[in-house]
């Protein structure tokens, strides 16, 4: 094997073991609330374009339209576009309906793991290609240990894919600034990941940054308009590429397009443009309406990132800038580029800012390169006639993947809870007032408590914003198949003998309904993740 | 090399602390035997009529799990601590409660990382408590148990039409020296789509003694006035610039 598979080779042994992680990881995650409709949605999603091929139906606009779309602005889930919903629902179709091979849950969730892992290689290649075999390592498994992303990873979400489509755009990009003929790639990439999440439009901005710059410094000398052919002209297949390419993949991938394509795509934004702003808290403050302090995406990747890595990152940082562009690329000018786009929105003030650093996990690629380069350097300027360059990059390097690593095994499987050393743990992450968790995902924790206190009988649970996952853990068989969901609000306390309580500021609410109905305040079982309260499950005075 | 090799073994030095904090940081927080053990000594002294609190406002789910059968609604929904003579904190992390601010314990223990103190002070003496009136009430207001400031709060809602007044007049209400009461928006999901604020005004003998604004921000916001004891008309009148406004307000009268 030569040294360049055997490079090869160790990148995709960081994919797989990344999606393993991922997958291994995510049995004990909860069912998140957005999940159950993508999951739904996936599986409709997936027998339409099984019909087609099957020549089951033709691509009319009734059928599409039933599946894909309909007047309202979340019919179908419409409001997002369908590429990972519909990888979602094929995994689901093939490898547990059809091959039984998965649960039904891991087989929804497998894609996207999939994709974290396809994250990581990309983190690896692009590292290799940059700075080299020992950064690459470092980069790659500085992103697979990163504990919020393992926990979005292991979820049937966009987030994600998002993140790995974002990154292979870039990628494709920067290769295409090669000069190629065709960078069909870098076009195709985008429409995917246009197709996955519409934060992918943010992109262009990084790119056309980048691609100016670069371009500018390329420039030949002469009169404007030469310079300004040369500027634009520099690498214009790439700009063609991302321009037809990437609208067009995003039209054939999302059949809710092939009818009333401008429509569809203005409502589609106009949903995302005027969306409501959820519940979050940040600093001990519930922020449900604008203006949004500035620094939430920064204070927040602040705790939620490990220490090591961000202090690596920050050397990497200083290092990039002290070295200042040697190659024409500027590859660490776009990596930087790339995260601010991503991050940028939500220093605006007015982006909403629920949901947090799942939203700028595109950033995060950048922050682990970064890191890579910080610990590589490091470790380098440690080097002497005693400790080898080896010695001290394994052992630099090693730290720095280690607290990656503590801070990944400690988070799971509630990392929506967890904070890094720097906040104080899920503990001190509660004490600062920052957001607990959200989707609900935490009732799966509970189940089995709610298993043995369901009355013998049958009966009712109150679950609020986990109702919709209600049924899939009863198919599952990790809740009482006797104990029907409720419903919603005070009808649905009346009506039960269970009620739970999954801990968000906002959500104390339904504390005091169930303290009405109920005539208590004591909750029966309250679970708790590293000390910090994420269920209360109460029980209906006999 | 020393200065060379300084990042680097800052990194490691960052490294080897952040394992550490890790893995102390998620078992920080007392076990359930601290807390059985925190528990039982709160029983032990726990008398009919006394206030539990937790600190941080966070533990607390596992206060009232522990304790919760001797935390009536009533006191779980106060509208201040003020007529509660003994009052118990249970704490963790160094934390204290804003009911026991300016106080000093009567008793204190540690039970593993549990604190249990018990504060003892003169007690407000309530003359009269509006909730406790509702019925005497004009304008027909609702006893609720509502979520005001995301706390509980058992108070008197009205949803008054916009730039219309709602008076609500408690007739011979018993007044003390002073009438102390709090008001808010109830209703996250309100509070989150329509931002303006409320305003209650409080009036004796037609002359306005009390005015206080809750904004959306504002949680439940304290009035006080001074009042000459005896039996007098009161009257509630609460404003709001919008509709479906859930104004929640609830006033003793103290000595």
């Amino acid at each position: 094997m030569t040294a360049r598979h055997a490079h090869r080779a160790i990148g995709w042994a960081l994919a797989l073991i990344t999606t393993i992680v991922v997958v291994v990881n995510q049995r004990d995650v909860g069912i998140a609330r957005d999940e159950i409709v993508y999951m739904q949605m996936g599986g409709r999603y997936a027998d339409w374009w099984l019909g087609l091929v099957a020549f089951d139906h033709g691509p009319t606009e009734a059928s599409v339209t039933q599946t894909f779309g309909g007047p309202g602005a979340t019919d179908n889930n419409r409001e997002h576009p369908a590429v990972m919903k519909t990888l979602f629902g094929l995994s689901e179709r093939l490898l547990h309906k059809k091959l039984g091979v998965l649960d039904e849950v891991t087989a929804y969730r497998l894609p996207s793991a999939v994709l974290d892992g396809l994250a990581v290689a990309l983190v690896y290649f692009l590292a290799l290609g940059l700075c080299g075999l020992a950064e690459a390592i470092v980069a790659a498994l500085l992103a697979l240990l990163l504990p919020r992303a393992v926990f979005h990873a292991g979820l049937a979400c966009f987030d994600a894919p998002t993140m790995t489509l974002w990154l292979a755009t870039v990628y494709a990009y920067l290769r295409a600034l090669d000069g190629r003929r065709w960078p069909w790639q870098v076009g195709v990439v985008w429409g995917l990941a246009l197709g996955t999440k519409h934060t992918a439009l943010l992109l262009p901005f990084a790119l056309g940054a980048h691609y100016l710059i670069v371009a500018w410094r390329a420039r030949p000398s002469g009169a404007w308009h030469q310079v300004l052919r040369a500027v634009i002209g520099y690498r214009w297949r790439v700009i063609v590429s991302l321009a037809v390419l990437g609208p067009l993949t995003l039209y054939v991938v999302w059949p809710w397009l092939w009818f009333d394509p401008v429509h569809h795509v203005r409502d589609w934004l106009g949903f995302h443009l005027h969306h409501v702003h959820y519940n979050y808290e940040y600093l001990g403050h519930n922020w449900n309406a604008p203006r949004f302090p500035w620094h939430v995406a920064l204070v927040t990747t602040l705790f939620t990132v490990p220490v090591a890595t961000l202090a690596a990152a920050a050397i990497g940082a200083g290092v990039w800038i002290a070295a200042r562009p040697r190659r024409a690329d500027a590859p660490a000018l776009l990596l930087a580029l790339s995260a601010a786009a991503s991050i940028g929105p939500f220093v605006l003030g007015t982006t909403p800012i629920f949901g947090a650093e799942k939203h700028w996990m595109p950033a995060l690629p950048t922050i682990c390169l970064a890191a890579a380069v910080g610990v590589g350097w490091a470790a380098r300027a440690l080097r002497s006639s005693v400790i080898p360059e080896r010695v001290a990059i394994a052992v630099v390097a090693g730290a720095v993947v280690l607290a990656a690593a503590a801070e990944t095994w400690v988070a799971q499987p509630y990392a929506l809870t967890w904070y890094n050393a720097l906040a104080g743990g899920a503990p001190g992450g509660a004490d600062l007032g920052m957001n607990r968790q959200f989707w609900g995902v935490a009732l799966r924790g509970v189940l089995p408590e709610i298993a043995r206190e369901a009355p013998a009988g049958g009966g009712a649970i109150y679950t609020h914003d986990a109702s919709p996952a209600w049924g899939l853990y009863q198919r599952l068989g990790l809740a009482p198949r006797g104990l029907r969901d409720a419903g919603w609000e005070q009808a649905g306390i009346e009506r039960s003998q269970l009620a739970v309580v999954i801990h968000e500021r906002h959500f104390n609410r339904h504390d005091y309904l169930i303290w009405k109905a109920y005539g208590t305040v004591q909750p029966s079982f309250v679970l708790r993740s590293a000390g910090v309260p994420i269920v209360s499950l109460y029980r209906r005075p006999r | 090399m020393p200065i060379a090799g300084a990042p680097a073994l800052l990194l490691i030095a960052i490294a080897l602390w952040e394992v550490c904090a890790a893995h102390r940081d998620a078992r920080a927080v007392p076990d359930d035997a601290a807390w059985h053990d925190a528990a039982q000594r709160v029983r032990a002294g726990f008398q009919r009529g006394d206030l539990i609190v937790f600190a941080p406002a966070w533990i607390d789910p596992i206060g009232r799990w522990q304790l919760g059968d001797l935390i009536p609604i009533e006191a779980a929904a106060r509208m201040d601590a003020a007529r509660y003579g003994r009052i118990w904190e249970v704490a963790i992390r160094g934390a204290r409660a804003p009911e026991t601010a300016g106080l000093a314990p009567v008793a204190s223990d540690e039970h593993a990382g549990v604190a249990v103190r018990r504060y003892e002070r003169a007690p407000a003496i309530v003359v009269a408590d509006v909730l406790d009136r509702v019925a005497t009430a004009t304008g027909r207001p609702a006893l609720e148990l509502a979520e005001v400031g995301f706390a509980p709060h058992r108070c008197l809602q009205v949803s008054p039409a916009p730039g219309a007044p709602l008076r609500l007049t408690f007739p011979a209400l018993p007044l003390g020296r002073t009438l102390v009461g709090y008001v808010g928006i109830a209703d996250v999901f309100t509070r989150r789509d329509v931002r303006s604020p409320v305003q209650l005004d409080v009036e004796l003998a037609g002359k306005i003694i009390a005015t206080v604004e809750a904004g959306v921000d504002d949680g439940w916001v304290r009035f006080e006035a001074a009042t000459s004891p005896g039996p007098a008309d009161v009257t509630f009148i609460a404003r709001a610039r919008d509709a479906g406004r859930r104004v929640c307000f609830a006033a003793e009268a103290r000595q």
